[in-house]
């Protein structure tokens, strides 16, 4: 998450010429230093909201990217693990089989159209993301399975901690900070913010939900029930 | 005998691919369910009597409560054969056979529509509370008035397609479905509900098979699963879905059969059957299930130049609760049938409370303890030599074993 202009100057400190590396750490904190920002979610209720992803975006212009990842969902005990996944655009995703039984996952999302069917003790390669969007995935034998991939362009995201909170380092800058969660009411647009990140080491932004979330899969039912 | 035989092929034909099918992974499931029975009913309608129970006071003891054997075979990658074969503990009855054995065949979702189709033999899609394995219900050990009328004589067998609107897979928390069915080998379903009335039971009826024993009165080994007059049956539902909390499914069905068209060889007339079923089931945090269901139809047959039918109502309401490994349940039942006959004959009036006790040990291991109370008037039961207006308990301690592929 660190600029690469921060690392840069770190490592020249280190070296013998003091003066000189305090004057670099000088200049560069002028033109691109790095806060902290962080994001606070809270449900309409007013209670700290887990997993709920954010993605800030630089309002100055392209910048930085987010380097695409390796990922893995699991189908274990009939359920997809994770059931939710952020990842970068251009990024992999393998979906191995852990259960006994066979599954057949599908998303016609506009994000990634795609089938696969996942037979057990057989590896299938790993599928490729390259259009930002929410990627909504099911099983085609089992109803009751659904997950969600969140393929983001934004150079920061992740999701919220069990406080509710997410934090990054981010150039001195504006951004717009942008909100999802798989059980959202309201439009995702809504709960856009810009926000600028001025001069202090850090910068905060609670979110607030409008509506109640809708209610939370069910989790202690068994799987060999009819949906 | 010859239509049996024709249909039995198909069937044979699903065993002999699903037996043969290498490659891809067969399930398969086998579980014995025995029974600790007290019971002061009158003998049940298995046994030519007209008890509101499966269990009659001659059977109190220990019982087979369901022997079973379930096979899901994938036959490439978008179809699939499915049999479930039971032996019930019968007294002579049909006792082994196959309550359902279908080919099913689901492509993936397209654009947000997903269709399937299922042909053979199965149940149409009425109930809510018979959501576990083998059509059983994973609340009570007796199903509900409503459903104890289908697994006895109430199947499809025939072709059915559903087209969903998966709107939960794309942004919205509802989903939509529209099912259609069209069947032949139904044409005797409502013998069995104008002699006896609605009961609680959870014995099914295999495919083909017989209810009560040959030669014993009033059912003489009925067989609600013929085809007589050569019309196919039709029924047309719909389906709605509020996340994973709440279904609404509402069926409209009727046999289509001629109630003149008498049987030129068994000499039986077809039962021209309709009903309209709507349930809701609602699941909620912490274990808890509620489900309402409610069914109104009629039966016909008319032999000669007379018109007799069997008006007949059952709604239900049932509660539920899992904790840890346990689930405690209640459910009442009414039910009601009317004729216009001028004896009254099959005319039933009725009402039951249902309590179980459900404790699954591990995946394998499960032990239900329940009681039904039923009170009942039956016009049937006073002709036979019993009370008019009758009170049966039955209490039952199942113990059942299940093995197979998918349990751990």
């Amino acid at each position: 998450m660190r600029p690469p202009a921060r690392a840069y100057c770190s490592r020249s400190a280190g070296g013998a010429a003091g003066a000189l590396a305090t004057l670099c750490v000088l200049l560069l904190a002028e033109r691109s230093p790095a806060a902290n920002l962080v994001v606070n979610v809270h449900t309409l209720e007013g209670r700290a909201l887990p997993g709920a992803v954010v993605t800030v975006r630089s309002l100055d212009g392209p910048g930085r990217q987010a380097t695409p990842v390796h990922a893995v969902m699991d189908q274990v005990n009939r359920s997809f693990a994770p059931d939710l996944l952020v990842i970068p655009v251009g990024s992999t995703v393998e979906f191995p089989n852990s259960d006994s039984v066979s599954h057949q996952i599908y998303s016609f999302s506009p994000a990634k159209r795609f089938q696969l069917p996942l037979y057990r003790g057989k590896p299938y390669p790993p599928v490729h993301f390259e259009q930002p969007g929410v990627v909504t995935l099911g099983c085609n034998i089992h109803d009751a399975m659904l997950a969600y991939l969140l393929v983001t362009d934004a150079p920061w995201y992740g999701r919220t901690n069990d406080e509710g909170s997410w934090s990054a380092e981010v150039p001195r800058g504006r951004y717009r900070v942008a909100l999802w969660h798989p059980r959202l009411r309201e439009n995702s647009e809504d709960l856009e913010r810009e926000l600028t990140v001025g001069d202090s080491d850090r910068a905060d932004l609670t979110l607030r939900l409008s509506k109640p979330l809708q209610p939370a899969p069910l989790s202690d039912r068994p799987h060999s029930w009819d949906y | 005998m010859r239509l049996r035989r024709r249909v039995h092929r198909p069937a044979l034909l699903l065993v002999l691919l699903a037996a043969s099918g290498a490659g891809r992974a067969t399930d398969w499931e086998l579980s014995l369910d025995t029974r600790l029975v007290s019971s002061d009913a009158y003998p049940s309608f298995m046994q030519g009597g007209f008890g509101t129970v499966r269990f009659g006071s001659g059977d109190s003891g220990l019982r087979l409560g369901r022997a079973r054997f379930a096979l899901s075979q994938p036959l490439g990658e978008l179809w699939s054969a499915h049999l479930d074969a039971s032996v019930f503990d019968d007294q002579g009855g049909s006792a082994v056979g196959l309550t359902e054995a279908y080919l099913l065949f689901r492509p993936y979702p397209f654009a947000g529509y997903r269709f399937r189709l299922k042909a053979g033999g199965f149940y149409p899609p009425v109930s809510l509370e018979n959501r576990a394995a083998g059509w059983e219900s994973p609340y009570t050990l007796s199903y509900s008035a409503i459903n104890s009328w289908l697994a006895t004589e109430v199947r499809t067998i025939g072709l059915e397609g559903t087209v969903d609107w998966l709107g939960s897979r794309s942004g919205h928390a509802f989903d939509l479905g529209v099912t259609g069915g069209v069947f032949g080998w139904n044409d005797r379903a409502g013998v069995v509900l104008a002699n006896n009335g609605f009961v609680l039971t959870d014995r099914q009826t295999p495919l083909f098979g017989r209810v009560g024993q040959p030669g014993v009165p009033p059912l003489n080994g009925a067989e609600p699963f013929m085809e007589i007059d050569h019309r196919a049956g039709a029924y047309v539902g719909l389906e709605a879905r509020y996340l994973d909390r709440a279904v609404l499914r509402v069926l409209r069905y009727d046999n289509r059969a001629d109630p003149t068209d008498l049987d030129s060889v068994s000499h039986v007339l077809p039962w021209d059957t309709r009903f309209t079923s709507a349930g809701l089931r609602l699941e909620a945090d912490h274990g808890w299930t509620a489900i309402v269901q409610w069914l109104e139809g009629v039966t016909t047959i008319a032999p000669q130049s007379l018109t007799l039918n069997w008006p007949f109502q059952s709604a239900f309401a049932l509660l539920s609760k899992r904790f840890g490994r346990s689930a405690l349940s209640a459910r009442y039942d009414r039910f009601a049938v009317q004729n216009n006959v001028a004896e009254g004959y099959g005319q039933q009036d009725g009402h039951a409370w249902t309590a179980a006790y459900i404790f699954d040990a591990d995946a394998h291991w499960r032990f239900t303890l329940e009681a039904v109370r039923v009170v009942s008037s039956s016009v049937s039961r006073e002709e036979a030599g019993g009370p008019p207006l009758a009170t049966e308990t039955q209490w039952q301690l199942a113990i059942r074993y299940a093995l197979g592929s998918t349990i751990r």
